[in-house]
């Protein structure tokens, strides 16, 4: 099943494409990474019916590469295929393939978009790469490689500020995180002595339990940076600076996914740790809860979602805290189709509407119908409301905290959901109904096409809980009343309050009253929590001071001490210039006749120390009479002076 | 079996003489010359590379009484450890030579200097016989001399006479060693190889470790020597700056691993925590002022400091991954840090200043060299895929699995961090952004300048995508040694 390779290989061999090509190749070519993206989704739909029904524990593929010797062991390379990464192939494929349709109809006008096509395809192939990877060493690499094309897709637009800005951030605060990851690897390599998923895995027995409590929380940390939560999710809110389908496929479906991903498959090692698993499951709870909160507060439709992603990957982080999986990658999957879908209907909402800002915004739904039935079909699932995929997934994750009896967990999850359905239709209530600003149009065909294929995943996924479950070789059910309508009660009451503040009048209304009775806390959440602003006092600015200030140390206090070395030098060799001058000019002329004085030397010292260097050699062998035609400057003069004095020299050694 | 090595270390010679005694009214002669010549000397690299025998041992020896005398030999071979540096320097040469192109003042002396630097370089790597090795090394010194002071900047003589005293001092305080082992009742040879793990005494060895160290941490450079570097590099042309970072930082990295390592094993082992921690000092250190920097050459300067410092830490952890990390510092270093300084050298053409704060939007003015740069500054960030990685990553790895406390492994990959912090800072004031004044009319990379950058970026990601391709050469040395050291 060597084909495999061919789903990470096309979209890179698409990048390499677009790289090397002129721009107006480039805009010729611009369906190939499109048709690619089918392609790979024909042969992930392939390898998934290969893996299917799923269930076993062995992968039904495996490929080993011999990568590096290192001393006496070989470090291999390998990529296997089981139902986990068979899932995620078609989940990746799929939504990459509508992305690519999508941008064609969206980034049509972009002067630079054969790089932008490019950068997603390379983009798609590293995460295929991760999703297949066997071994955490690769998976680091496509983990980082990942980081890059986020970096180069949020700065797409680096003639202006925010992006350029943001995509630094991004960079940096995940490879913060990073520092997680290499420590992760370290300890498994000085446990293990091998990189591979299966052999840390099946040594699990052996793990002295302080270095399995570093390694677990290595990968945590890791994933905190990747999967934006608290407190290093501070660079997803700033990704939205990127163009929106980029946003759709990295920023919310896959990448930030990623770190989700490699958890839940190291998840038996992070079990071997309790206060890991503890810790997991607060950041998760703390996360979700921070991400619905300061959802409630942005006013730009990206925001929103960006903040409404932090929150969800939370949910998926509580899963995981409490010891599933399969539930939290269902989730995963059920949100990475959901939020793309939404992400890619306010793409078309900020084309029609010429901006982000929500308070701007108004009437949509009459003109634009299919997007905005795709789009609340999104934010449903996103509420978790029966029967959209996200009632199923999240249900779940509540059911898990119950039988595992983390009942304030459940409570604060709730919480968070609450929150959600609230802002869900703050969200649709402000863009979609209410006055009419402007002219409005539907969207291209290419983009409706995609908003409608993920709408109907988002409605049909859900019942398809228990079979993923059990692929997965978890074990599936539906969901219990007694925690579904709890779920669903706390959803509701909080699309009733949303409506209750915006759209009960049917009209934008002014909630400018609740900003100033609670002015102090809405200052807060405003400022995101302060987060940033921590960030830069206490990291970013400290670290500025310090590196100037060393490096005003290094010119000073380091420089200076061979500063005075090479003063002293320098009045070494002029006297000793200056008596060599004198000694040889005497020697042939039989009279001290000094032709330079030291004075003048002392001010043409470049030209007196490179001439002295050649007329030390020379004067050894060659005739005093020759040493001063050297100091004519002429070049071939220094050469054969330096040559044939190298020549003598060697020759009256080895004599 | 023609004598490859000698063909490489002399046919520059050849060429600096042909240089020299062409006609004067002729300026487009010796840049000619000296392309050829180091084209055939990179073909002749290039097929040693082919043909060597990945993990065999010393390789196209060529043995020969020299002195008899004092048992001094000309002795050339090439192993693992020193195959690629000698392919790295044949490259640079060449592509220093193409870099130089435009140079017009004086330029007999200029490419016959480039070709003489050529000759010490090579050798450098191949010499296993003390003497000729010190010949070699000091060798060096006299061209790069030249070309920082004749055809450098502004404050060309004060940073020529800085590099000159420091890597000087370095070299006769090495020397001291070289004869102490000759002299020691134990040595009585010049043979670099046979003195390997001759057991000498501890004390002694101490003594002369501390010799060859200060010659060795000079080059590389370690903290707090590094000074001269910064000067260096700023002033240097172009061509120079990259052949310094590129090439001779690598002498004093081959010198550990090739001579105070393997000889002086036990020395090593007490000295090692001290190396551990100016190496990374180095790290930190060089990352921090290279945030610091506003001029773009000596941003890449320090960033020369810290990335050197992985090598060195690689050193300090002396197991078989931490040589291999080492040794592939050094070969990416070789690729990255000269691309870094070409391209530095082509905005300035361009831009006439190398202030950052004057520069910025290349990538909207001229794609193909800003991607370039930017591909040499992630590269250089240790971005996996691409050769910086590997080092990094394996230097890191083999301190940590080493004896060595874990907390220079955990500051060494904070300064991994830093190294992405002063990258992507440099990357966004310069490469990105509005388009400045000061490029607003310059042409995008020619033909010439993508030919100088491009080997070097298709090598770096070969080396980062496919380990193998040079870590088959180094493991078997760093086998070897490592067990010498006893890791």
């Amino acid at each position: 099943m060597t084909w495999l390779l061919a789903i990470p290989g096309l979209p890179a061999a698409c990048f390499l494409v677009f790289l090397v090509s002129s721009r107006r190749i480039r805009e010729r070519l611009l369906p190939l990474p499109a048709v690619c993206s089918f392609i790979t989704l024909g042969l992930s739909v392939t390898a998934l019916a290969r893996v299917w029904p799923g269930g076993a524990e062995e992968p039904v593929w495996r490929g080993v590469l011999p990568f590096a010797p290192l001393g006496d062991h070989t470090l291999e390379l390998s990529m296997a295929l089981d139902p986990v990464a068979a899932a995620m192939l078609i989940v990746v494929t799929l939504i990459a393939a509508c992305v690519q349709v999508y941008s064609l109809g969206y980034m049509h006008r972009d002067e630079r978009k054969g790089w932008y096509f490019g950068v997603l395809s390379l983009f798609t192939s590293a995460m295929l790469v991760l999703v297949l990877s066997d071994t955490l060493l690769l998976t680091f690499m496509a983990w980082e490689l990942m980081g890059l094309c986020s970096y180069l897709l949020i700065g797409f637009w680096f003639e202006m500020e925010a992006p350029r800005k943001a995509s630094m951030k991004a960079f940096l605060t995940t490879k913060v995180g990073d520092m997680g990851f290499l420590l992760a690897l370290f300890m498994i390599w000085s446990t293990v002595g091998s990189f591979e998923y299966r052999a840390v895995l099946e040594s699990l027995g052996e793990w002295p339990a302080a270095a399995a409590a570093m390694a677990g929380f290595g990968l945590v940390f890791a994933a905190m940076g990747k999967s934006a939560q608290m407190p290093l999710h501070v660079w997803l809110p700033d990704a939205m600076a990127g163009p929106t389908p980029a946003s759709a496929l990295i920023h919310a479906a896959t990448m930030v996914a990623a770190g989700i991903y490699v958890v839940a498959r190291m998840l038996p090692l992070l079990a071997l740790t309790p206060w890991v698993m503890e810790f997991v499951l607060a950041i998760g709870v703390a996360t979700a809860l921070m991400g619905g909160v300061l959802a409630c507060v942005q006013h730009d439709v990206k925001k929103v979602l960006a903040y409404s992603t932090i929150s969800q990957l939370g949910f998926m982080f509580i899963a995981l805290g409490a010891g599933n999986a399969e539930v939290a990658l269902f989730h995963l999957v059920t949100h990475a189709f959901f939020k793309s879908l939404l992400f890619l209907g306010a793409g078309v909402i900020i084309h029609a509407a010429h901006t982000q800002d929500m308070r701007l915004m108004g009437g949509l739904g009459r003109h634009m119908p299919i997007t905005a039935g795709t789009f609340t079909v999104g934010t449903f699932a996103l509420a978790g409301l029966f029967p959209f995929s996200g009632f199923f997934s999240k249900d779940e994750i509540i059911a898990v905290l119950v039988h595992h009896d983390h009942w304030y967990a459940a409570a604060l999850a709730l919480t968070a959901s609450f929150l959600t359905a609230f802002y869900v239709n703050r969200l649709l209530f402000r863009v979609f109904s209410g006055p009419e600003q402007g002219e409005l149009h539907e969207g291209h065909p290419s983009m409706l096409a995609s908003l409608v294929v993920l709408a109907g995943i988002t409605c049909v996924l859900g019942f398809a809980s228990p079979t993923f479950a059990e692929f997965l070789g978890g074990e599936g059910v539906w969901p219990e009343l007694g925690v579904a309508l709890p779920s669903l009660a706390v959803a509701g009451a909080g699309l009733v309050t949303g409506w209750w503040i915006y759209g009960r009048r049917g009209v934008v209304v002014n909630t400018r009253i609740y900003k100033e009775r609670f002015a102090r806390l809405y200052g807060v959440l405003d400022q995101r929590l302060h987060f940033d602003t921590f960030y830069r006092q206490m990291i970013v600015e400290p670290f500025a001071i310090v590196a100037s200030a060393l490096a005003t140390i290094d010119r000073t206090a380091i420089d200076g001490v061979v500063n005075g070395a090479i003063g002293f030098w320098k009045r070494a060799a002029v006297v000793a210039w200056s008596f060599d001058d004198a000694a040889v000019d005497g020697l042939v002329n039989g009279l001290a006749k000094i032709d330079v004085s030291a004075t003048r030397l002392l001010d043409d010292f470049d030209n007196g120390f490179v001439d002295g260097i050649v007329a030390g050699v020379g004067h050894v062998v060659t005739a005093a009479s020759a040493v001063r035609r050297v100091h004519t400057g002429n070049v071939r003069t220094y050469l054969i002076g330096l040559v044939s004095a190298t020549a003598v020299l060697v020759w009256v050694l080895t004599r | 079996m023609p004598p490859i090595l000698s063909l490489m270390v002399f046919l520059p010679l050849l060429g600096a003489v042909a240089i020299a005694a062409a006609p004067a009214d002729r300026p487009t002669w010796p840049r000619w010359i000296a392309a050829a010549t180091t084209a055939v000397v990179l073909g002749l690299a290039v097929w040693m590379f082919a043909t060597i025998e990945p993990g065999g041992g010393v390789q196209f020896v060529e043995r020969y009484p020299w002195i008899p005398l004092a048992n001094i030999e000309y002795h050339l071979g090439v192993d693992g450890l020193s195959v690629l540096l000698v392919v790295l320097a044949a490259l640079l040469s060449f592509l220093a030579v193409l870099a130089s192109w435009r140079i017009d003042k004086r330029p007999r002396f200029y490419f016959s200097m480039i070709l003489l630097l050529a000759v010490g370089t090579n050798g450098v790597f191949m010499a296993l016989d003390f003497v000729l090795f010190y010949v070699f090394w000091e060798l060096v010194l006299v061209p790069m001399y030249f070309l920082i002071a004749v055809w450098g900047g502004e404050r060309r003589s004060y940073a020529a006479v800085k590099f000159f005293l420091y890597t000087m001092l370095g070299a006769v305080i090495m020397l001291v060693g070289i004869l102490a082992l000759y002299l020691h009742p134990l040595g009585g040879t010049f043979d670099m190889l046979e003195l390997a793990d001759r057991g000498f005494p501890v004390q002694f060895q101490w003594w002369v470790f501390l010799a060859f160290f200060l010659g060795f941490a000079v080059k590389v450079p370690v903290w707090p020597l590094h000074t001269w570097l910064p000067d260096a590099h700023v002033e240097a042309p172009t061509a120079a700056s990259a052949l310094l970072a590129g090439i001779l930082l690598k002498m004093g990295t081959y010198g550990f691993m090739r001579i105070a390592l393997p000889i002086l094993p036990e020395a090593w082992a007490q000295w090692r925590w001290f190396i551990a921690l100016l190496a990374v000092i180095s790290i930190v250190y060089g990352a921090l002022v290279a945030f610091a920097q506003k001029d773009l050459k000596k941003l890449v300067a320090y960033s020369s400091v810290s990335h050197m410092g992985f090598a060195m830490l690689g050193i300090a952890a002396g197991t078989a991954v931490g040589l291999n990390g080492a040794q592939a510092v050094n070969i990416s270093h070789g690729f990255l840090s000269a691309m870094l300084f070409l391209s530095v050298g082509m905005v300035y053409e361009r831009a006439h200043t190398r202030q950052i704060a004057e520069i910025s939007g290349l990538a909207t003015k001229m794609p193909v060299l800003a991607g370039l740069f930017a591909f040499a500054s992630f590269a250089s960030l240790g971005l996996p895929g691409l050769s910086g990685f590997v080092g990094e990553f394996l230097s890191l790895l083999g301190s940590w699995d080493s004896t060595l406390a874990p907390g220079y492994t955990i500051v060494a990959a904070i300064g991994v961090l830093l190294g992405a912090a002063y990258m992507l800072w440099m990357v966004q004031r310069v490469i990105l952004g509005e388009v400045a004044p000061s490029i607003a009319e310059a042409p995008d990379a020619s033909p010439r300048e993508i030919a100088t950058l491009l080997p070097l970026a298709t090598l770096s990601l070969a080396m980062g995508v496919w380990w193998l391709w040079t870590l088959q050469h180094f493991n078997a040395y760093s086998t070897g040694l490592a067990k010498i050291l006893g890791g």
